[in-house]
């Protein structure tokens, strides 16, 4: 497997002699006996766009308000830039945080949003006036200084809620849910301004998420994060073809996962049986760190698995059955395949051409089949 | 319109509606009449009696004061206008240090409640939900006695040798008793007591529905407590700050009870002056001047703290 040869300037995680910006240390948070976050750590580094992915209570959120001096750290430390946080309150960090509701004050106008932390700084007027104004024109907001935020649309409010969060140039940004409540396309737009607005101004972003999508697409590095824990941290790439464990192949896009026993276990390659679920075996063209006989699981995505009529060459990893539904989403269609195991996966190709008359379709019986280095083999 | 007498006609009490509506009463109307109603006769009517009597001349006799229309021999009818009560209270100090008098002590009453009210209604609306009417039962708790024996029980706590001063005294604070009762402190202490829950119920109601996320915002952009407390919770409170304020002040000025039984001799309020010229000196006219000015009084700050609160709430809009 090639990867592509970047300068390690630009991913500083890969140097290992690189200083973080943000180390968390054994950072545990209990709400009564709730572990909200345990015992976690993470290092984050200057530049990045770093997007901390789970779902609802897996502590994500807690983190981020953690970091923002909101929530008190019941055992191990935050530093940043060096400083350790702990008896730092929220209003002398060197952190800004844009909120998941925005929290604009409904009694400011937008100029006067934006100039709050300013004011506190207590930075003379005509420079208030020269920020406040560069970050308008920043945001696209000249037109809506003197408006009220009820008075403005959804993504006007995250855009002040970004403008008064940029506005005290801060070493570090929060961002809890930029995007969540913004309709689809104009997430689209805002996810690429925000890695613009990022790069020009060369922060670092901290974001919290639960969309995997946004995540894949803003992040430098995503930590995925289960029960107050990191399951897996990565660059996007990573994480999609790589992941560590089903929890990970499952929560990052849509994946198919075979169990099987190991049958052969060589260094260059090892061999799965898995009729109980793939009604094949898997061949799998590396070597892996596992045992004869082990259980494990193994992960391939829609995408890289093909549907043939006639069964192709091959003694392994080819699978059959039949396809019980085809879902047409324009870009691509995801054949839903009950194979002959009774083991229910997706697979998907994308519509190259504008019409197919021998298109694979209902009812019809298939063989998928997939290269030997298309999945990945989890042990957990 | 079709539609919704078809609708009428199918209810129970369709034939009500429908009988109003043939006098020309609509069903939005009838709802608005009974309050008007009540208004009029109960508050406008009797309003208009006062001011009336306020402009006649005393007498004594049954009713204490002299009719207003007469009609003469001459077939004329005479309307005689006295303006001498409302002159006689600007010429007499006594009417006027009144008036400022109660206007002072309310105003003070009503910073005083707001200072201890604010902390309460913020404890409280930042308290667990699940305790939050339980605290605000208790807020309510006094006035499940009657009014007037917490006054008395106040009295018992004040007087000379009251509870306070046998505390004090065993404890060796003091060796004289401290007098208390009948001081403009103890009518402080009685109204402020009186009337904190008209306070603290508007504050919370506002307090409660501010968004913790707003003040986490404000540290988060560097302002110190404090600060967070004037540019954010401050501004957004004030609606509640508005109404509690007049719940509290505009029923101080008039207050009767607590500065006749906790108040001295020196404390005197206008609701005193009423019902001195009422009773004790049966002068119902000058009495009648005396309310008709304090509701004008009353009526400036009503005004006033209602624009402001207008204002507010086109703010919040």
């Amino acid at each position: 497997m090639k990867k592509p040869q970047i300068a390690a300037d630009t991913r500083p995680w890969r140097d290992l002699d690189a200083k973080p910006f943000v180390r968390i240390r054994n950072v545990t948070k209990t709400f009564g006996e709730v572990y909200a976050v345990d015992d976690l750590s993470l290092d984050i580094y200057k530049g990045e766009l770093f997007c901390l992915l789970g779902g609802s209570g897996s502590g994500k959120s807690t983190l981020l308000r953690m970091l923002a001096g909101f929530e008190t750290v019941t055992a191990g430390s935050i530093e940043i830039d060096g400083q350790d946080m702990a008896q730092v309150p929220a209003y002398q960090r060197p952190v800004n945080m844009m909120f998941q509701s925005y929290a604009l004050f409904p009694h400011m106008t937008v100029e006067n949003n934006i100039a709050y932390g300013l004011k506190r700084e207590g930075l003379p007027r005509d420079e208030i006036a020269d920020r406040v104004a560069e970050l308008l024109k920043l945001t696209r907001l000249e037109n809506f200084a003197r408006r009220k935020p009820h008075q403005l649309s959804g993504g006007q409010r995250q855009r002040v809620a970004l403008a008064r969060a940029l506005a005290k140039r801060p070493k570090l940004l929060l961002l809890d849910e930029p995007l969540g409540a913004l309709d689809k396309k104009l997430r689209e737009e805002t996810q690429y301004e925000l890695v613009k607005i990022q790069e020009t101004l060369g922060l670092t972003f901290v974001v919290v998420t639960h969309d995997q999508e946004e995540a894949m697409s803003l992040a430098t590095r995503i930590g995925v994060m289960r029960d107050g824990k990191i399951a897996q941290i990565g660059e996007p790439q990573e994480i999609y073809e790589f992941p560590n464990s089903r929890f990970v192949a499952d929560f990052i896009g849509s994946v198919n996962i075979f169990e099987g026993v190991v049958t052969e276990d060589e260094d260059d390659h090892i061999r799965i049986d898995s009729s109980s679920e793939a009604g094949c075996d898997i061949y799998v063209s590396h070597g892996v760190d596992c045992a004869p006989e082990q259980i494990l699981w193994y992960a391939i995505r829609p995408e890289k698995m093909t549907l043939s009529r006639e069964r192709p060459d091959g003694d392994a990893n080819i699978a059959h059955g039949l396809v019980q539904d085809v879902a047409y989403l324009g870009d691509m269609s995801v054949f839903r395949i009950m194979l002959d195991s009774g083991k229910r996966i997706h697979v998907t190709r994308t519509n190259a051409s504008r019409y197919d008359e021998d298109a694979i379709s209902w009812d019809e019986k298939v063989y998928v089949s997939w290269a030997s280095d298309a999945g990945a083999v989890l042990v957990a | 319109m079709n539609a919704g007498r078809d609708r009428t006609a199918r209810r129970p009490w369709g034939f009500l509606s429908g009988g109003l509506r043939r006098v020309g009463i609509s069903g939005h109307a009838a709802v608005l009449l009974a309050p008007t109603l009540w208004l009029a006769i109960f508050f406008i009517l009797p309003l208009l009696i006062v001011f009336k009597i306020s402009l006649s001349a005393f007498a004594l006799g049954r009713p204490p004061y002299l009719p207003m229309f007469e009609w003469a021999a001459d077939e004329s009818l005479s309307i005689t206008l006295h303006f001498s009560n409302f002159l006689f209270l600007l010429r007499d100090t006594l009417y006027v240090n009144a008036y400022i008098n109660s206007l002072r002590i309310a105003a003070i009453s009503t910073i005083i409640s707001l200072l201890i009210a604010f902390p309460m209604a913020w404890y409280i609306a930042r308290s667990d939900e699940k305790y939050r009417n339980l605290l605000l039962m208790l807020v309510i708790l006094p006035f499940w006695t009657s009014f007037l024996l917490r006054v008395y029980a106040w009295m018992g706590f004040l007087s000379r040798n009251g509870i306070i001063n046998n505390i004090l005294m065993a404890l060796g604070i003091t060796d004289q008793p401290l007098t208390m009762l009948q001081t403009e402190g103890a009518v402080f202490v009685g109204i402020v007591y009186t009337y904190l829950p008209f306070m603290v119920l508007p504050l919370y109601t506002t307090l409660v529905k501010l968004d913790q996320s707003l003040i986490e915002a404000s540290a988060d952009l560097g302002a110190r407590p404090f600060t967070t407390f004037r540019t954010v919770i401050l501004p957004l409170s004030m609606p509640g700050v508005i109404a509690g304020s007049m719940l509290v002040f505009i029923p101080a000025i008039g207050e009767f009870v607590i500065p006749a039984l906790l108040g001295g001799a020196e404390t005197l309020m206008i609701g005193r002056v009423l019902w001195d010229e009422f009773f004790a000196n049966r002068d119902w006219p000058v009495a009648s001047a005396v309310a008709i000015v304090m509701l004008v009084i009353l009526l400036i700050p009503i005004l006033l703290l209602n624009s402001a609160q207008n204002a507010v709430v086109e703010k919040d809009a």
